[in-house]
């Protein structure tokens, strides 16, 4: 068998483990920060031997201790790069520094309370970003998630030959920096320069890759190249920790390679699933790097395309930092929502799964 | 915008002319070598003390601020040729000394660059705005009320319309450098081929522009410049719109208005019948369109007469001027594209001393004269008595020998004094050049591409805090 990577191993750890856990916390993404394998052991080896009370506590202080030492980088950079920004958003999205009327005159710190909100929920180009980073989703995560997952299946199979050079072949572009392989991809969009589109005019065939339909399409296919091969390691990383067994017995009741792809092994990494598609989630709703590159060369992407694009249009070109910090807030907002709403959808879906499976067994 | 002033190349020197030893080489070197930014930085950061030194040898030890000493100001601009107008300065003034830093253009960051500086309370003693901006750096407190620095003899010196552009509710926030009247450049040798008059007004331009797609159906008589809204508000300044308005304490927002509605059916009429190009007035295509002959005239401001020359020489003598076609002949209205303007800082020290550089830049005639040395330029002053200078110096060669300096002298002239720039002009020039970005395939038109300006910019107004009004949709 070939070695799991080491990133996603915790991913597949608490894929295997799923039945162990609530429901809730099956979809939950705090599952990459569980523990790995050894350190479980180990805190469960002193639990088994009796020890005298004296020891026990100092063993717990010690605990405690490298707790707080392992803990506090987390907290002291989620305190300054997340907690501290967020809240000065929050407080420059409710204050502003004007003079009513016309604006002219000395400046004053004034409580301005939903205005930058109402403005910027008025603002038709922001609702048109939103609009297009839906459309973006509605493309991308399926795509995302069926393409690496059937990669992945076929990986595990056993179907594709140099599993290793595949792997490898399909991880690479991760490697690749955002903004290098918009570049690259930029070369390749644009028309006289791209050897691509060069061919395809050759035989006839003129496609404008930065046109007001296909720009989208093309976006998600940078997005797709980037990161299909990192989420296909991730599912492969789930299948690895599918337990022989099941599939054995599965292949011994006469399910066809297919039957078991999809119904053995797919619902046993559905864990795995949720989690990419929320990931994927988060990142396409922060759509930023591929349009501002790609702005460049085409004039269908305006400076405020996505809802990233414009809250950097509003603080940096029309310093606006108001109205920047409320479409931020409005950002943060939506993002939590819609992963909190993902969560407990699925968590419910297992919740209402659970029971099926054991009617069943109980038949 | 590209259409404004081109952005000059790096030309850091030293910031301290007064250090003989360190000045002249270190300037030579950045020239040779525009890219090397970092290198002409390090230079001055080397110059720096040295020059500190000798300045403050000369003024018997104090360097900045006092009654005996040398007031330094610190000045930074994008327009070509400033580094020769402050040593010009540095080397007839002794009691002011002016340390200039080549910032770039506006939209290319400059604009990013002051805002910040002012937001961290360092911005430089004297900024260039350009005009569209002046309302906006005003507003956000970064140029300062100059109003009572303003004597009544610079103000006599400047055309009133150019001030009219910097002042709001009768506080002047910038003073005006050049006003450029938009004229119409015209190939006059393919004007003369095809057996075309030049039009004195906009129905004498369509019918031009008929003639010209007859006669030769590869070549067009002009562009709708899809990434020029400050060409389109130009358009419709002339015809008498007025996007922006100061009423009863209030921004009134009417881009969509009459005069605007009417210029924006006449452009889509020709761009509908093919009867002008629609692609962007900058770039590769719009280059290839005037070095090949396909485009038979363009609207930009006088300023754009130099750099046409550095632009194409090879079209020497090819090329004349003419003034704006217009909409009623009896009584024509000239508007304006590009300029700028010199605004003293909140975060200034001496007001004073920055009124004093910013008179002599703007009226004394070794200024204009310090500018032109630096290469082809055809500002046209805003100063009207500094016309004969820009005159003298101008080679007319190119222009066939015309006089472009008395044109444009008539046409300023005649600029419409009832516009006004907005407390945000950026936000709505990109949403309007988005829009006319996608006329092609006529999924946009020139008024939705106007109205969607309008929209995309009160909420930015709104978010400002400011009292707002819109007399159109």
């Amino acid at each position: 068998m070939t070695p799991e990577p080491a990133g996603p191993a915790p991913a597949a750890t608490g894929a295997g483990h799923r039945s162990d856990h609530s429901s809730e916390e099956a979809g939950d993404t705090s599952m990459t920060t569980t523990a790995p394998w050894p350190a479980a052991g180990e805190g469960r080896a002193p639990a088994a031997v009796p020890a005298p009370r004296g020891a026990r506590r100092t063993a717990r202080r010690r605990a405690l201790g490298a707790c707080g030492v392992l803990m506090t980088p987390f907290f002291v950079l989620l305190v300054t790069v997340f907690l501290i920004p967020v809240a000065t958003a929050v407080w420059l999205s409710f204050f502003g520094s004007d003079e009513p009327g016309l604006g002219f005159g000395p400046e004053r710190t004034v409580f301005v309370g939903l205005r930058s909100y109402a403005a910027v929920l008025t603002d038709p180009t922001f609702l048109s970003g939103l609009g297009v980073v839906a459309l973006y989703c509605l493309l991308y995560i399926p795509l995302m998630v069926l393409c690496a997952l059937v990669l992945a299946l076929l990986l595990d199979s056993g179907v594709v030959r140099l599993r290793a050079w595949a792997q490898l072949g399909l991880f690479l572009p991760h490697a690749v920096p955002g903004i290098i392989a918009a570049i690259i991809w930029l070369y390749l969009y644009t028309p006289g320069l791209s050897p691509v589109i060069d061919l395809l005019g050759r035989a006839g065939v003129t496609v404008d890759f930065l046109g007001i339909h296909t720009v989208v399409p093309s976006i998600v296919n940078i997005a797709l190249w980037s990161n299909l091969g990192y989420n296909m390691v991730v599912f492969y990383a789930a299948l690895q920790a599918v337990p022989r067994e099941v599939v054995e017995a599965a292949v011994v009741d006469g399910a066809g390679p297919v039957r078991t792809a999809l119904q053995v092994k797919t619902p046993l990494i559905r864990a795995s699933i949720v989690m990419v598609a929320m990931f994927t989630l988060i990142f396409a709703l922060q759509l930023f790097t591929e349009p501002m590159l790609l702005s460049q060369s085409t004039p269908m992407i305006s400076s405020r395309f996505s809802p990233s694009m414009y809250i950097y249009d509003a603080a940096f070109n029309r310093n606006n930092y108001g109205l920047a910090s409320a479409a931020s807030v409005v950002l943060l907002v939506c993002t939590i929502a819609l992963s909190y709403g993902v969560t407990r959808w699925t968590g419910r879906l297992d919740a209402r799964s659970v029971p099926d499976e054991q009617q069943e067994a109980a038949v | 915008m590209p259409s404004r002033l081109p952005a000059p190349p790096a030309e850091a020197a030293p910031p301290a002319p007064p250090a003989p030893d360190a000045g002249p080489p270190p300037s030579q070197e950045a020239r040779q070598r525009p890219g090397s930014s970092r290198r002409s930085v390090l230079t001055a950061l080397t110059a720096l003390p040295l020059a500190g030194a000798v300045s403050a040898c000369g003024s018997g030890g104090s360097s900045s601020g006092g009654s005996k000493g040398v007031t330094r100001l610190t000045f930074w601009s994008a327009l070509r040729g400033s580094q020769q107008v402050v040593d010009e300065f540095n080397r007839t003034h002794e009691r002011i000394q002016v340390d200039f830093e080549q910032i770039p253009s506006g939209t290319q960051g400059g604009y990013l660059k002051l805002s910040n500086a002012a937001r961290a309370g360092n911005s430089p003693d004297v900024a260039t705005i350009e005009y569209p901006e002046v309302p906006e750096f005003a507003i956000d407190g970064v140029a300062r009320d100059i109003t009572p620095l303003v004597d009544g003899g610079l103000r006599r010196k400047l055309l009133p319309q150019s001030l009219g552009l910097t002042t709001f509710k009768k506080r002047i926030y910038s003073v005006p450098l050049d006003v450029e009247p938009m004229v119409m450049h015209y190939r006059k040798d393919l004007f003369d081929r095809f057996g075309i008059e030049v039009p004195r007004t906009w129905d004498e331009f369509e019918q031009a522009a008929r003639t010209v797609r007859r006669r030769a159906p590869e070549r067009r008589l002009a562009v709708f410049p899809t990434d020029g809204a400050e060409t389109f508000a130009a358009f419709a300044w002339q015809a008498g719109a007025q996007w922006y308005d100061i009423r009863d304490g209030a921004w009134n927002i009417s881009l969509a208005d009459e005069p605007t509605r009417r210029v924006a059916a006449y452009w889509q009429r020709l761009v509908d019948e093919d009867l002008v190009f629609a692609n962007p007035g900058t770039g590769k295509l719009n280059d290839a369109q005037i070095g090949r002959g396909l485009l038979l005239a363009r609207f930009s401001g006088a300023w754009d007469a130099g750099a046409q020359m550095n632009a194409r020489p090879a079209q020497k003598g090819d090329w004349r001027i003419a003034g704006l076609p217009q909409w009623d002949p009896d009584r024509p209205v000239v508007s304006t594209q590009g300029g700028s303007t010199f605004a003293v800082t909140k975060d200034c020290r001496h007001p004073e001393a920055a009124m004093e550089f910013i008179a002599w830049q703007v009226c004394d005639p070794a200024s204009l004269r310090a500018r032109l040395s630096s290469g082809a330029s055809s500002q046209y002053p805003a100063a009207p008595g500094l016309v004969q200078v820009g005159r003298k110096a101008f080679d007319r060669s190119y222009y066939g020998g015309q006089d472009i300096y008395r044109l444009f002298d008539e046409e300023a002239r005649k600029i419409g004094p009832n516009w006004r720039w907005g407390p945000r002009m950026r936000p709505t020039v990109t949403v309007m050049q988005d829009g006319f970005a996608r006329m092609s395939g006529g999924r946009q038109s020139v008024i939705g591409a106007v109205r969607a300006a309008q929209r995309g910019t009160m909420p930015d107004l709104r978010a400002l805090g400011l009292a707002t009004t819109q007399h159109s949709t």
